[in-house]
């Protein structure tokens, strides 16, 4: 209802409207203290605002009429009661504001985002680790590397909660509420009272955010406090972040921008940009400290794939972050979280420059018992297994090959790749090479520290072999990898064999050997029946000896394990039979031969099968048929 | 290179050029123990020693009135920049010295301190924005009583006088420390209006709201305290025995001394800018034969001495335009308070003044905070890109 307008001051309009904002004025009165207006009544309301806007008229014509001095004089007069009115309704309107805004500022709904109480992992895939990484604590001087259980991590999280992908703005509080807040931010406004318009709603936003924030499990952490966590912790608190950012960016803070603009917008778009800031400034600022904090944490290879995580994470989201943040004030919040994602790219490439380090100067001496498969072997290739599954990211980020040569300067012989045989792969390709070139030469050195040579050879073959199974089973490792370098990995753990079998085998079958044993004289047909009897006691003894060590050494794999022990036999079996065969009847026409032809041939079939299985043979010797 | 180049500089240092070592061999003074270090890099080493000592020298040499003022705080950070880039010009020339023991341990051990001044930078910038705050208050004000540029000579009458009245009060309780809010409140709720026959401020959210937003300003957890960071990062920073500057062909020094420059900025930001648990007791033991310890320990002595004054013992920070906001505010509120309708020409003038002084120290601040806010973020920076520079990149 618009009251008719009238330059002379002294009209009704004018009276009756100030006589109102006069009635609730809250310093003057108990009950104008205790009744709020908007909640009252909404023709009270209306009425008020009316009032509000019949002192504003006033104030601006009264500046009008100024012709004379008496008129000057009293002008200033009436002015100076014009805008004691109108402080009196400005600071009304401001509790009535902020009254209106706490009333609907609860944290945001988010039962129906997400269910916090739920373990939301997807189902493991088939890189999670085969087995416990449990070395024997003999060797103290284990490095971090052997200690750290690989998890699977979930490159996406399942949800269990409406998909987070998109900015989707919510309506924060009800459109009764926006028009009333509306209604007033236009009079505060327009009477010059737009900072404390300001404050007020930035202060009652921000405590609301403050609820959300909670109920979305984000935490005040220092970055002193993020790099005492354990980071089995830390890992949790990532995922959580992840889940809760992508709802504070896209719905939160995307929706504060929305009220903003909703209330603000007969105003113009700077004043709604200033209120947006007001309120979201501090917690964004807050959300990303956490983010912060993990890209300058201490770089050690588990972090790697969480850190990963991250770093999509966030990359998801900057295109959000720039949108919901477009104005120049926010210019530092778009500028911290580009730092944030630069900073965790070049924490990954350090950790992966990190790791490739630390495989090389994995300085545990203890051989591993049975010449089996090393755990470092296990934990680098199931690492790299990971990486493939991060493919994508690293491809990205992983720019420069890997340094050779200089780095290790000092070291007396530093493992060496060929770069020239490996044009055309990929910088992040040539990495996961070069990865498996250190740790086969960090193996190699392990390796001399068995005594026996036979069980050197052994240990490189099984875990070699274990490098090309692993390699084979990942398609993305493979592809990588490449099939030429595949075979170069697998002619070596096959040349390794051939070096066991001679390192074992050899100075057995020399005991068979043919020459030595017939006396001088090429046309006489005698052996010596000595040599031969000496001949066949060191071969059982060897025999005894090689079976007894060799049955407590363990090729984990079974085709691998097969295929040794068939080799074995190829060559001793035959060897013994025809031995046997030519000169049994030398030593069973001589005394005790039951010392000397102590084994048939069935018997070394049998104890072939002892070989690499790992456990003690139950007898001091082999078993006889007799 | 003169040491006073650095003043009023908001740009990032990238000019790498200024860290290169001058030649300045004349004023080489013989210097003992402090330096150390092996000829072939003695003369890198004084020069570093000198320039620190410079620097500070040039930060005590101020009268009181500019200590701790925003731009001296904005100086302070300056020189923190300097010293830190020489210092890494200094490590990247002595590479190979740097990775032998025990040079390794006293560089991890700065590197550690270095990370607990990240979170003071952080509760520092928290700080800023508290400050920012009380400025749009102050705002407020100057656009109640006519000290914004765009109002012209506007009669003052009381519905401008108790909007002021109103946000001089908000700034008090605002500035307040939050163990004594709630007192203020009820304070502010007697004092304000006009009868004041009123105690019950159940039913007025405004104050509940403006105690709640306190807390709400700290981005760090209701445990951390500047005071225990402050401690830490001071913690067994000692002077280097004189094995270890044999074993580290000199290194050791510098490593010192950037060490207590750091606890003294450090130490010198929680004086100056609002943070929680603002506790200024740590000790500076420097021994009088380092040529900077005379300057910061003067400095530290005479910050130490300002925040006992009666006037600031309570203050929530020594930064010199927070006390002329206090004063200034103060001031006027209880010319405000005093002031009877109409006003006379006298009071008006009175009153003006005021205004002046106030719009002064506000335009100070709105200057000088954000430059201040990049450069402690820069500062953040530097730290952190110093922490991964040792390590290889792919």
């Amino acid at each position: 209802m618009e009251l008719p307008e009238n330059p002379n001051k002294d009209n009704n309009g004018y009276e009756s409207a100030e006589k109102l904002i006069l009635r609730w004025d809250s310093t003057a009165s108990e009950e104008a203290r205790e009744k709020m207006i908007f909640e009252t009544d909404r023709h009270e309301a209306d009425l008020y605002l009316q009032a509000v806007d019949e002192i504003q008229r006033s104030l601006s014509n009264a500046s009008i009429s100024n012709n004379t001095n008496a008129a000057a004089a009293a002008a200033v007069d009436d002015q100076s009661k014009v805008n004691s009115t109108i402080q009196i309704a400005m600071a009304r309107l401001e509790d009535e504001f902020r009254n209106i805004l706490m009333t609907h500022s609860s944290a945001l709904e988010t039962d129906s985002l997400f269910d916090p109480s739920s373990s939301s992992f997807s189902a493991p895939s088939h890189h999670e680790l085969e087995e416990d990484d449990s070395v024997s604590n003999e060797d103290s001087s284990h490095n971090d590397l052997l200690r750290l259980p690989l998890q699977h991590c979930e490159s996406s999280d399942s949800s269990t909660y409406r998909s987070t992908s998109s900015i989707r703005e919510v309506d924060l509080m009800p459109a009764e509420a926006v028009c009333d807040l509306q209604a007033i931010a236009m009079r505060m406004i327009s009477s010059g009272y737009l900072r404390e318009c300001i404050q007020v709603y930035g202060s009652v936003r921000k405590s609301a955010i403050d609820s959300s924030f909670r109920k979305l499990g984000i935490e005040k952490l220092s970055i002193g406090d993020v790099q005492r966590l354990e980071w089995e912790a830390l890992e949790s608190k990532i995922r959580r972040w992840i889940r809760a950012a992508k709802v504070c960016i896209r719905i939160l803070f995307a929706s504060e921008k929305k009220l903003c603009e909703q209330i603000f917008e007969c105003v113009g778009t700077d004043i709604d940009d200033a209120c947006f800031m007001e309120t979201v400034k501090g917690p964004a600022i807050q959300l990303f400290n956490f983010a912060e904090a993990i890209s300058i944490s201490r770089r050690s290879p588990e972090k790697l794939f969480k850190i990963l995580d991250l770093h999509d994470a966030l990359m998801d989201l900057l295109p959000d972050i720039e949108a919901v943040f477009d104005s120049k004030s926010s210019d530092s919040i778009r500028v911290q979280a580009a730092e944030i994602l630069s900073r965790l790219a070049e924490a990954a490439r350090g950790i992966l420059s990190e790791f490739e380090g630390a495989i090389l100067r994995e300085p545990s001496r203890v051989p591993v018992p049975g010449g089996t498969i090393h755990p470092l072997t296990r934990y680098v290739m199931n690492y790299i297994s990971l990486i493939s599954d991060y493919k994508q990211t690293l491809i990205e980020l992983i720019m420069s090959r890997p340094s050779t040569g200089s780095r290790y300067s000092g070291d007396q012989s530093t493992p060496d790749m060929d770069f020239a045989e490996l044009e055309g792969k990929t910088p992040l390709a040539l990495h996961l090479i070069w990865i498996i070139v250190v740790l086969q030469f960090n193996l190699e050195g392990k390796s001399k520290h068995y005594r026996d040579a036979s069980l050197a050879h052994l240990f490189i073959m099984n875990n070699v072999h274990y490098i090309v199974q692993k390699v084979k089973g990942s398609p993305e490792l493979r592809e990588m990898i490449g099939d030429d370098y595949l075979r170069k990995l697998t002619g070596k753990f096959r040349q390794a064999a051939t070096s066991y079998q001679r390192a074992t085998w050899v100075s057995v079958l020399y005991c068979l050997r043919d020459e030595g044993l017939h006396v001088s004289g090429s046309f006489s047909s005698g052996v010596s029946k000595s040599a031969l009897r000496e001949r066949f006691k060191t071969f059982n003894a060897m025999l005894e000896e090689v079976h007894r060590t060799q049955a407590t050494w363990l090729i984990p794999d079974t085709q691998l394990r097969e295929e040794l022990r068939i080799s074995i036999s190829e060559k001793l079996i035959p060897a013994y039979r025809s031995f046997l065969g030519r000169f049994r009847s030398h030593i069973e026409s001589g005394k005790h031969p039951e010392n000397y032809i102590k084994y048939s041939v069935e018997d070394l079939e049998t104890a072939v099968l002892d070989f690499f299985e790992g456990f003690p043979v139950s007898h001091q010797h082999m078993r006889r048929s007799q | 290179m003169p040491s006073t180049e650095y003043q009023g500089i908001s740009a990032p240092l990238t000019n790498l050029g200024r860290s290169l070592l001058p030649l300045r061999r004349d004023q080489v003074h013989s210097m003992e123990s402090p330096i150390g270090g092996s000829p072939s890099n003695e003369v890198e080493l004084e020069s570093f020693q000198r320039q620190v000592a410079d620097r500070f020298h040039d930060l005590a040499s101020v009268p009181s009135d500019e200590l701790l003022s925003l731009p001296w705080v904005r100086k302070l950070l300056d020189v923190f920049l300097c010293c830190q880039e020489e210092f890494r010009v200094i490590l990247f020339n002595n590479k190979s010295q740097v990775k032998k023991p025990p040079m390794d341990r006293l560089i991890a051990d700065y590197n550690e301190r270095t990370v607990k001044a990240l979170d003071v930078c952080n509760a520092i910038r928290d700080g800023i924005e508290q400050i920012r705050q009380w400025q749009k208050l102050i705002e407020i004000v100057l656009c109640a009583l006519g000290g914004d540029s765009n109002s012209s000579q506007r009669s003052l009458g009381e519905g401008q006088f108790r909007r002021a009245r109103k946000a001089l009060i908000d700034l008090a309780i605002a500035m307040l420390d939050e163990k004594d809010s709630g007192q203020a409140v009820a304070h502010r709720n007697r004092s304000f209006g006009r009868h004041n026959n009123s105690s019950s401020h159940s039913r007025d959210p405004h104050h509940r709201s403006l105690g709640h937003f306190r807390s709400l300003s700290w981005s760090v957890s209701r445990t951390w305290s500047a005071a225990r960071q402050l401690q830490a990062i001071g913690n067994n920073l000692a002077v280097p025995r004189g094995n270890e500057v044999l074993a580290t062909n000199g290194l050791a020094m510098p490593i010192y001394t950037m060490g207590s420059v750091l606890l003294f900025v450090m130490w010198a930001l929680v004086a100056a800018i609002p943070c929680q648990d603002r506790g200024l007791q740590v000790h500076f033991n420097v021994p009088r034969q380092f040529p900077w310890a005379a300057p910061i320990l003067s400095l530290h002595e005479r910050i130490l001495e300002e925040s006992k004054k009666r006037d600031r013992k309570n203050a929530c920070g020594l930064l010199r335009e927070i006390y002329q906001m206090e004063k200034c505010s103060r001031l006027l509120g209880e010319l405000a308070d005093s002031v009877q309708f109409p006003l006379s020409e006298e009071k008006e003038k009175e009153v003006i003044q005021r205004v002046k002084e106030l719009k002064l120290v506000s335009d100070a601040m709105k200057e000088d905070l954000e430059p201040l806010e990049k450069q402690v973020r820069e500062v953040f920076h530097r730290i952190v890109r110093s922490r991964t520079e040792g390590l290889d990149s792919l």
